[in-house]
């Protein structure tokens, strides 16, 4: 007792009242939910249980990853394309990249869905061909406009304003000096953007890329609205038949919590990654072997 | 006599927006000549070099590198812009070194010093690791051609900069402020590097606040104020016995 030997006991935390009171709260609320869940007879998790693994809905769910995978791929590349017309120093480029984006970003998706959806109402016929001959040939565009097509058409068209808006906020993230730095060594301006510009703007630009692959996962299931048999209405398709909503929409929501769970563990790595306080770029570990440095980044 | 390491410059003007940061200069740079420019900040100094680079363009007068109009070519009644291709080729006889280094961050120093002669000259890599090597080790970093710039010190840095401009084989390097961004006990070993280039004939226009470099190395000065040159002649002789009043009292706060 008040020894200076004190060193070696454990320094011990005082817990306020507060503190208690919200664990006691927390569990209490976690147990009522719990229960509710577990012994209301509504939710009928027996039916969760039998049509979690059905056939449709992992049909469904394949559909559904199949169109993040194809709107998120094509949106990428639209979004990139976007996304260097905006920094473009011919003005009506740069506008009408400006425009497109703002256009896209302003309304809804589920409205663009359905537009694209009934668009040959606007034009019926589309033309194939070269432009003042006769040589071409006409498509219909009620049936070229498919519920697949024009979801994937409404959410690539969508997902690449926001993917313009990421990518261009990744360039301007690279220093001015850079590009003088590139320019004052005779570089083009295509070898600039992709050996200079692009590596640079990589790491804010995949975070933030991840995020958009999990919210269009979730976002896929507006298609839905045009009887596109994605996951949600695949689940859809079958409580229409036997009227048990709640249970399969609980098999859904459970697909696409597992789905999203799956890519936010990724997602968390590439953010830690790419966001270390430095300026240097992530990397393996070089070695300092000539080997090595042949197949550096100069490829 | 060949041209090439000349610079000339007459009566370049150039404004941005309302404001003329560049009246009337006229400039005179021979092969293997050492020039250095001094002057307050937003005299003009720094614009004046970009403009030797392309990377200002100015609006009008004449500027010729290596004998060459830079950036346009003449006609009866115009100048007129030379396409990209040509203007980056004539960029390439032209090396920079930046008061923040600028180099790229997602290059080892040796992919740094390489990426001009591989990327722009399309130059074979493993001659061009093998020259990249051997500049490295010219500005005294043998062995650190594997570290990232970030791994390296500002002075060490700049240093591979230097040889990064080098690598291109240029007549003629521009430093803007190269010492201006680092720590003081590393300004002389960027300095003993652009030296020893200057003994080995390198034509170097040098913007610097560094006078002692100015009078030990360079061959002619210029103080520049507001846009104009103020005075001119061979280094010693302005820092010495300056004529301008401007320039006296310039010389008096700095040094």
């Amino acid at each position: 007792m008040g020894s200076l030997d004190a060193t070696l006991k454990p320094r011990l935390r005082v817990r306020t009242p507060s503190e208690y009171a919200g664990w006691i709260l927390s569990i209490l609320i976690g147990i009522g939910i719990l229960t509710s869940v577990l012994t209301n007879p509504n939710f009928k998790w027996g039916i969760v249980g039998k049509y979690f693994f059905a056939e449709s809905i992992l049909r469904g769910l394949m559909l559904t990853i199949f169109l993040t995978i194809a709107s998120m791929v094509m949106g990428t590349l639209l979004g990139l394309a976007l996304a260097i017309m905006r920094s473009s120093h011919v003005k009506p480029v740069s506008i009408a990249a400006n425009i497109y984006i703002n256009l896209f970003r302003g309304t809804p998706v589920l409205v663009q869905l359905i537009f694209w959806f009934n668009v040959s109402a606007l034009y019926p016929n589309l033309m194939i061909g070269i432009p003042f001959t006769d040589i071409g040939t006409a498509v219909d565009v009620n049936t070229l406009m498919g519920p697949i097509t024009a979801a994937l058409v409404g959410l690539t068209l969508n997902e690449a304003a926001y993917m313009a808006e990421i990518i261009r906020g990744g360039f301007s993230a690279v220093g001015k000096g850079q590009i003088e730095a590139a320019d004052s060594l005779g570089m083009s301006a295509g070898m600039r953007m992709r050996k200079v510009i692009i590596p640079q703007a990589m790491p804010s630009i995949i975070p933030a890329t991840g995020n958009q692959v999990i919210g269009m996962f979730k976002g896929t299931s507006l298609v839905s609205v045009l009887g596109v048999a994605e996951l949600l209405q695949s689940a859809q398709l079958i409580y229409a038949r036997t009227f048990e909503t709640i249970p399969l929409l609980i098999v859904a929501s459970l697909w696409y919590l597992v789905m999203t769970l799956l890519l936010s563990y990724p997602q968390s790595k590439l953010e830690k990654r790419y966001s270390r306080a430095t300026s240097t770029l992530p990397r393996k570990a070089k070695k300092v072997v000539l080997i090595e440095q042949e197949e550096g980044s100069l490829r | 006599m060949s041209a090439d390491g000349t610079i000339q410059v007459r009566s370049l003007r150039k404004s941005f927006g309302h404001k003329t940061v560049l009246q009337n200069i006229d400039l005179d740079v021979a092969s293997g000549e050492v020039c250095c420019i001094i002057g307050p900040s937003g005299s003009g100094k720094s614009t004046l070099l970009r403009c030797i680079n392309g990377l200002e363009t100015a609006d009008s007068g004449v500027l010729k590198v290596n004998g060459e109009d830079f950036g346009y070519y003449e006609t009866d009644h115009a100048y007129h812009a030379l396409s990209r291709k040509k203007l980056a080729l004539q960029r390439t006889r032209v090396g920079m070194v930046f008061q923040q280094f600028n180099l790229f961050p997602n290059m080892t120093a040796q992919e740094n010093v390489m990426s001009g002669p591989v990327l722009v000259k399309g130059q074979d890599k493993k001659k061009a690791a093998a020259r990249a090597d051997e500049l490295l080790a010219s500005v005294g970093l043998d062995g650190h051609g594997f570290k990232y710039p970030a791994q390296l010190s500002g002075g060490q840095q700049q240093r591979v900069a230097i040889a990064r401009s080098l690598a291109m084989d240029p007549e003629i390097m521009l430093f803007d402020e190269p010492t201006s961004a680092l720590d003081p006990e590393k300004v002389g070993e960027v300095l003993a590097v652009m030296k020893d280039l200057a003994k080995k004939g390198m034509t170097m226009v040098v913007v610097t606040h560094e006078m002692g470099f100015a009078r030990e190395v360079s061959d002619s000065l210029l103080f520049m104020d507001e846009g104009f040159v103020v005075e001119r002649g061979d280094a010693r002789e302005v820092l010495g016995n300056p004529q301008e009043a401007r320039t006296r009292s310039f010389l008096e706060k700095v040094l």
